[in-house]
């Protein structure tokens, strides 16, 4: 256990004198409170020794804290302060209620458990105002696909998904052994070996329409590759933009290969193209933002060809 | 730590002053403490210095100092309010605190783990999930919550009725925006903030990383707007925006109709024999629909109003450079 300073010794006493004086009879076991509150049992004997000398001028028993410890307990008795801990700050009441309800936001969660029933406690006396402060979405995976895909996780069986592709803009069935479920900037993703690609994969839940379990067995490596969303084996060449001061959360959004700021405020900025359909999409977000100088094969003329196509639509 | 030891004498120092700052209303002035709290030295400058480190100390855990001006500085006195000190008692059982331990622990939101364990010992300590039974927590596939610096400012002034003012940025630049925050929202790996907008003189609804520097908030209860009893529908992109709104009609085919639905869950739509869906959706922020249009590729056509339709081809047009503008 290690040592508190000073300030972690104040902060854990003052919790720990109102939790004792609150049990029946205001007793309880030295062992749980040094458990229960992380504190050496030698240290909590010698703050419960001075805390009983801790009260209010003139110091006489009855604004004294009355603490009674012996070999195994302590009793405590408070006069009119320290009655109850110290409130929680903004930090930790907005830590507190955003991972409470983030876990309780998983598809499948349920809401009867001891987290729902604690966090509507503590919501309840922090006040009406805390009760519809914090919201969290995580994504808009359906459950039941979650929930397959769990059960998939557990049995070690390949399933079959329907999977549309965001990067190649089309809808397939593809054999996946799925090794785990994982959440990243609010949305869930499916990890595992992709048996039509031959190759590790990640899948976005909320992309995935259908799920068939197979009885195909399948051994989870150990350990599980990490999970990196942007993954270099997967790039398709590279493209460099210029970009308008306007683009420039393209910066912060995506990974980049290298970025030259330029002396009229734009930027010269390299970067790995994930699939062709991506580059299509970025470029005719930006518009007139981005200018492609350089690009692999193909694709230099990628956005005035993709909006023709998307013109198409429109020619009615 | 021994009982004889100096930081013994600090830990018992503080302790009496809290009770002393506790057990008054009107307030203790300075040199009362120095005379009835035990550990101060009797020279007045020692006694001043080790006096602010005690408040400074106390102040960092959290303890609501308050200074009751006097005519003069001797007069000035301290007190801690004990309904602005207490954590009112919310009553947890041991499996709902070991459930939000285990929460704490499991959702990473930008708070340190010393801070976190701090809220836990002030819940009334930990206890051992492995003691009080199944917590039916789907634990170790959520880690990570983004964080953003205007958060628990924010926080603050939604929970306290507090008014905020921030610097905003948007495609027109950047602007002092003051607000009354109602509501914070995560979505789609997003934080955003619901707020009535005092200027507008109505609601409005900000990305947080689109705020510029730091969040200043106004004093407890400042708001003079009631929060809407009924949280908001979470805001998409498109609704970010001082325009009033305008009503598009977009068709998505049968190959992105479900996933756009998704995004459009709450707008009215009509589904067509060929699995295609044309949604009806409120539009405060045409490049932001632009966009979110955009990224179905062919796969999405703008039908209504013809304005709209017409800044889409033109949109088009100017990226096909055949442009005549």
């Amino acid at each position: 256990m290690a040592d508190l300073t000073a300030a972690e010794r104040l902060d854990r006493i003052l919790a720990i004198v109102p939790w004792v004086a609150n049990q029946p009879n205001g007793t309880a076991p030295l062992a749980e409170i040094s458990e229960r509150f992380n504190i050496g049992a030698d240290d909590l004997r010698d703050c419960l020794v001075i805390t009983s000398m801790v009260g209010v001028h003139p110091y006489t028993p009855d604004v004294l804290i009355n603490a009674i410890i012996d070999a195994d307990t302590v009793r405590i008795e408070l006069p009119d302060y320290f009655r109850r801990p110290l409130r929680l700050t903004a930090e930790q009441t907005f830590a507190l209620l955003t991972s409470a309800k983030a876990l309780l936001s998983v598809p499948g969660a349920d809401d009867r458990s001891a987290l729902a029933r604690g966090l509507a406690k503590v919501l309840h006396s922090l006040g009406e105002a805390s009760e519809t402060a914090v919201e969290i979405g995580i994504d808009t995976a359906s459950d039941a696909i979650t929930e397959q895909l769990r059960v998939s996780v557990e049995s070690k069986c390949s399933v079959k998904i329907t999977y549309y592709s965001y990067g190649r803009d089309n809808t397939g069935s593809r054999v996946v052994n799925p090794w785990t479920i994982h959440s990243e900037g609010g949305l869930w993703y499916l990890q595992g070996w992709c048996h039509s690609s031959s190759a590790e994969r990640i899948f976005r839940i909320d992309r995935i329409r259908e799920v068939t379990h197979t009885d195909q067995a399948f051994d989870t490596p150990d350990p599980i590759p990490e999970f990196r969303l942007f993954d270099s084996a997967d790039v398709q060449g590279r493209v460099t933009l210029r970009l308008k001061p306007a683009a420039k959360w393209v910066l912060e959004y995506y990974p980049t290969e290298s970025v030259v700021p330029e002396p009229d405020g734009e930027f010269t900025v390299e970067l790995a193209i994930g699939s062709v359909a991506w580059l299509e999409r970025l470029l005719l977000r930006l518009g007139p933002d981005a200018v492609v100088l350089d690009a692999s094969d193909g694709l230099e003329a990628i956005a005035a060809d993709s909006a023709r196509r998307l013109l198409a639509i429109y020619s009615d | 730590m021994t009982p004889t030891d100096k930081s013994a004498e600090k830990f018992e120092r503080q302790m009496n002053l809290l009770a002393a700052l506790s057990d008054t209303t009107q307030g203790i002035r300075a040199a009362e403490i120095q005379q009835r709290v035990p550990g101060y030295n009797s020279d007045h400058d020692s006694f001043r210095r080790t006096f602010e480190r005690d408040k400074k100390d106390l102040l960092s855990l959290g303890v609501p100092i308050e200074v009751v001006a006097g005519t003069t500085a001797e007069l000035t006195a301290y007190r801690v309010d004990k309904s602005k000190y207490e954590l009112p008692d919310p009553g947890l059982e041991s499996d709902e605190l070991a459930a939000l331990h285990l929460a704490l622990e499991t959702v990473a939101v930008g708070s340190s783990q010393a801070d976190m364990a701090r809220a836990m010992w002030r819940l009334g300590g930990v206890v051992d999930a492995a003691t009080s039974g199944p917590l039916g927590l789907p634990v170790g596939e959520l880690t990570e919550i983004p964080s953003d610096p205007s958060l628990v400012p924010l926080f603050r002034a939604v929970t306290e009725r507090r008014t905020a003012t921030f610097v905003y940025e948007t495609s027109a630049g950047t602007a002092d925006r003051r607000v009354e925050p109602w509501h914070l929202d995560f979505r789609r790996g997003r934080w955003s903030l619901s707020a009535f907008d005092s200027e507008r003189g109505d609601q409005r609804n900000f990305r947080l990383d689109r705020i510029r520097g730091d969040v200043a908030v106004g004093d407890a209860a400042s708001q003079t707007h009631l929060t809407p009893k009924t949280v908001a529908e979470q805001s998409d992109p498109w609704e970010f925006g001082d325009a009033d709104p305008v009503m598009v009609s977009v068709r998505f085919d049968a190959e992105v109709a479900l996933f756009a639905g998704d995004s459009l869950r709450s707008c009215d739509s009509t589904a067509a024999p060929d699995g295609s869906l044309v949604f009806l959706v409120p539009v405060m922020n045409w490049p932001a629909f632009r966009s979110f249009v955009l990224s179905s590729l062919d796969h999405a056509e703008i039908l209504e109003p013809p304005e709209y339709r017409a800044a889409m081809v033109d949109w088009l047009l100017l990226i096909a450079g055949e442009s005549n503008g």
